[in-house]
Order: structure tokens, then C-alpha cells, then sequence
């Protein structure tokens, strides 16, 4: 079974740091609202981006201005594909 | 897919009640099932009718409303929560002898039984907090 | 709690909670708390761990008496008696935090990471709050 992980809140909140310990292979990362600050943080990102498969939600970067200098590790889908994401997955798990 | 919302987050407060309304509306357009919306915590006012916001922001509750009557969707405030922070619906106004229901029409005061049976009917439970 | 399920479900469903909140500041953990009980008194497999803040929520000699609050303390041993046995502190939350065995309530098992993510996997759905 795999699981989508979301994340809303930005690098100062440790949550990617709390997720990353209990993820497990085949896990998908989703990074949304302030957690898409993370998507432009190379040394919060490098660890996971080789285990896990890593999202951000479009909308949330273009809203923030950060879409431009969002990693290239990093897939940036709508809102249409998260909800492709939570069927593709067994389960999500909200990290907030 | 049958899904199950639960949303812990205000309106306006932060982002989550917004992002969850848009994973909702996204949801159902694609033709999946929105099996429940559970409002729980601070999310019961989500449910407030008593709203009034200014003409060019939107009114997140307004749209929840229609989401929910457009789509014909279960939509369960929580009573724990709900009573203890003035969302009421009729049922509960009624009862407590106040003169108005602060909640929509659209949503229903309702136990935690009501989220144990989303999960058991839903092949996925989101939450949004 | 006292609603009953409108449809009857023979299915038992494996529901893991992951409590990260302290206690008292916020309303998390009492959220976190209120969801288990309702699964467990409708006979689902609960897991419930404490994770990071959460373990917080398991020193012992609390008393909410002095800011008018329940103790969330005697909540958490009421857990044993809805039956959910499945209550584990992770283990190293506690440390980070300087907490000793000797500082918890009693009954508490310790988990590491790799058991709470294999927990995780293993789950049909999981609340983390």
C-alpha cells in the first residue's frame, strides 16, 4: 500500500522533517498552501527528492510567486491531478 | 471513487477550508463521488450562514451551500463542535430554544458516528486542516 | 457518540491516529482523541501514537483545574477502556524532548519510526493531527 503525504505548512513548521522519518518506498510527497515554500529550498528537498516521488500544487506557487525557481525534482500539477493523486495512492495522509 | 472530506480549518483563517473547497468542486467535476463532508473543530463554520463578506471577496460558505445543494452531497457538522461555537441548524436551534438557525439548510448537526461511517463507505478520507 | 451508524457494516477497518500536538494550547489533541473514541465504541481496529509535540500529552500529573480545562491526562487512559490497546509514544519524540519512562502515564509502549511508518502502510485510512 502506498500513501499520498501532504504538507500545508512552510520549511519553519519541521513538518517535511517529521513526514520524511515514518514515509515508506512508493510514497508520494505533495506539498501545498505554504508547504510549496519547500519546493524552493535545495537542502530541505535533496534527502527526499532520490526516495520519494515529490508534487507541488501549481496553483499554490503561482499565487506566491514562486513557481519560476521551484526545483526541477519537483512536479507541479493542479488541483484536477491531486485528486488524480489520492486515487493513485491507497490513502492519504495530511501532514497540517 | 468515493470520497470523504474532513475539514478542521476556519474559513478565512487560513488557506485549508479554500483548498479543500477546490479539491471538492475538482472532485465531483471529474465525476467521482463526494460521499461526505464532515466538518469538525473549527471547520463547523464553514457552515455559518450568517455571513456577510465584501462584494469582491468570496464568501466560502456561500459556496460550500452550493456545492453541496448543486451535488445533492451528505454534508454532517460536527456537534460537538458545532453547538459549543454557535453553528446550529434547526433541529438544534429549536431545541435550545434560539430563534434562528446560524447554519445552512445544506448541512446537518450529527455525531462522530457519522465520520466513523465515512470512513467505512469511503475509499479515500481526506483531511484538510 | 450516540448516534447510531445508518447502515450496518460487518467490515472492520484498521484506522491509525497519529496525535502531534501538545495539550491544552490547542484543541488538537482532544480532536485527535474524540475521532478514536468513535471509531473504537464502533468497533473499528484503532492504532494511536503520539508523535513529536504529542508525547507532551502523556506526562503524568496534569491537572487543567487551574485554567478550568479537562485533563487531557485521564482522557488518554480511558483509551485502554474503549479497547484500543494498539497506544504507542514514539520513541524518539520522547527523547528530543528529555522525557524519561519515569515522566509518562502508565502503559505505554514505545515505537520507533520504522514501526510507525510500517503502521502507516498497513493502515485503510490515517488521521494525523
Amino acid at each position: 500500500m502506498s500513501s499520498l503525504h501532504t504538507i500545508n505548512r512552510s520549511p519553519d513548521s519541521n513538518l517535511l522533517e517529521s513526514c520524511i522519518k515514518v514515509v515508506s518506498a512508493g510514497d508520494a510527497i505533495l506539498f501545498i498552501e505554504d508547504g510549496v515554500y519547500y519546493c524552493n529550498s535545495p537542502i530541505k528537498l535533496k534527502t527526499i527528492t532520490e526516495t520519494v516521488k515529490v508534487y507541488g500544487l501549481r496553483e499554490d506557487m503561482l499565487t506566491r510567486a514562486t513557481l519560476a525557481k521551484t526545483m526541477d525534482s519537483v512536479e507541479a500539477i493542479d488541483t484536477a491531478r491531486f485528486v488524480e493523486l489520492c486515487c493513485e495512492h491507497d490513502k492519504v495522509v495530511s501532514w497540517f | 471513487m468515493k470520497f470523504s472530506l474532513v475539514i478542521y480549518a476556519a474559513p478565512y483563517s487560513t488557506e485549508s477550508a479554500a483548498t479543500a473547497l477546490r479539491f471538492a468542486k475538482s472532485l465531483v467535476l471529474q465525476g467521482h463521488e463526494l460521499y461526505r463532508l464532515f466538518f469538525f473543530g473549527d471547520g463547523v463554520h464553514n457552515a455559518s450562514k450568517l455571513t456577510v463578506v465584501a462584494q469582491d471577496e468570496i464568501n466560502l460558505q456561500q459556496q460550500w451551500s452550493e456545492l453541496i445543494e448543486e451535488h445533492n452531497i451528505d454534508s454532517v457538522i460536527c456537534v460537538s463542535s458545532a453547538l459549543r461555537r454557535g453553528v446550529l441548524d434547526q433541529t438544534e436551534a429549536k431545541r435550545h430554544e434560539f430563534g434562528i438557525a446560524s447554519a445552512h439548510e445544506s448541512s446537518e448537526v450529527a455525531g462522530l458516528g457519522q465520520l466513523v461511517d465515512a470512513i467505512l463507505h469511503s475509499d479515500r478520507v481526506v483531511n484538510f486542516g | 457518540m450516540t448516534d447510531k451508524l445508518t447502515t450496518a457494516r460487518p467490515a472492520k477497518s484498521s484506522i491509525t491516529f497519529i496525535s502531534r500536538s501538545a495539550p491544552y494550547g490547542r484543541n488538537r489533541a482532544n480532536l485527535c482523541l474524540d475521532m478514536a473514541l468513535a471509531c473504537a465504541v464502533f468497533e473499528q481496529n484503532v492504532n494511536y501514537v503520539f508523535l513529536d509535540d504529542g508525547v507532551y500529552q502523556l506526562l503524568k500529573g496534569q491537572d487543567g483545574a487551574a485554567i478550568q480545562s479537562k485533563t487531557l491526562g485521564n482522557a488518554l487512559e480511558t483509551l485502554a477502556l474503549y479497547g484500543i490497546e494498539s497506544v504507542y509514544a514514539d520513541q524518539q519524540s520522547l527523547k528530543a524532548r528529555s522525557i524519561d519512562m519515569a515522566d509518562l502515564l502508565p502503559g505505554m509502549q514505545l515505537i520507533d519510526n520504522g514501526a510507525i511508518s510500517k503502521l502507516i502502510d498497513s493502515s485503510d485510512t490515517v488521521f494525523n493531527l
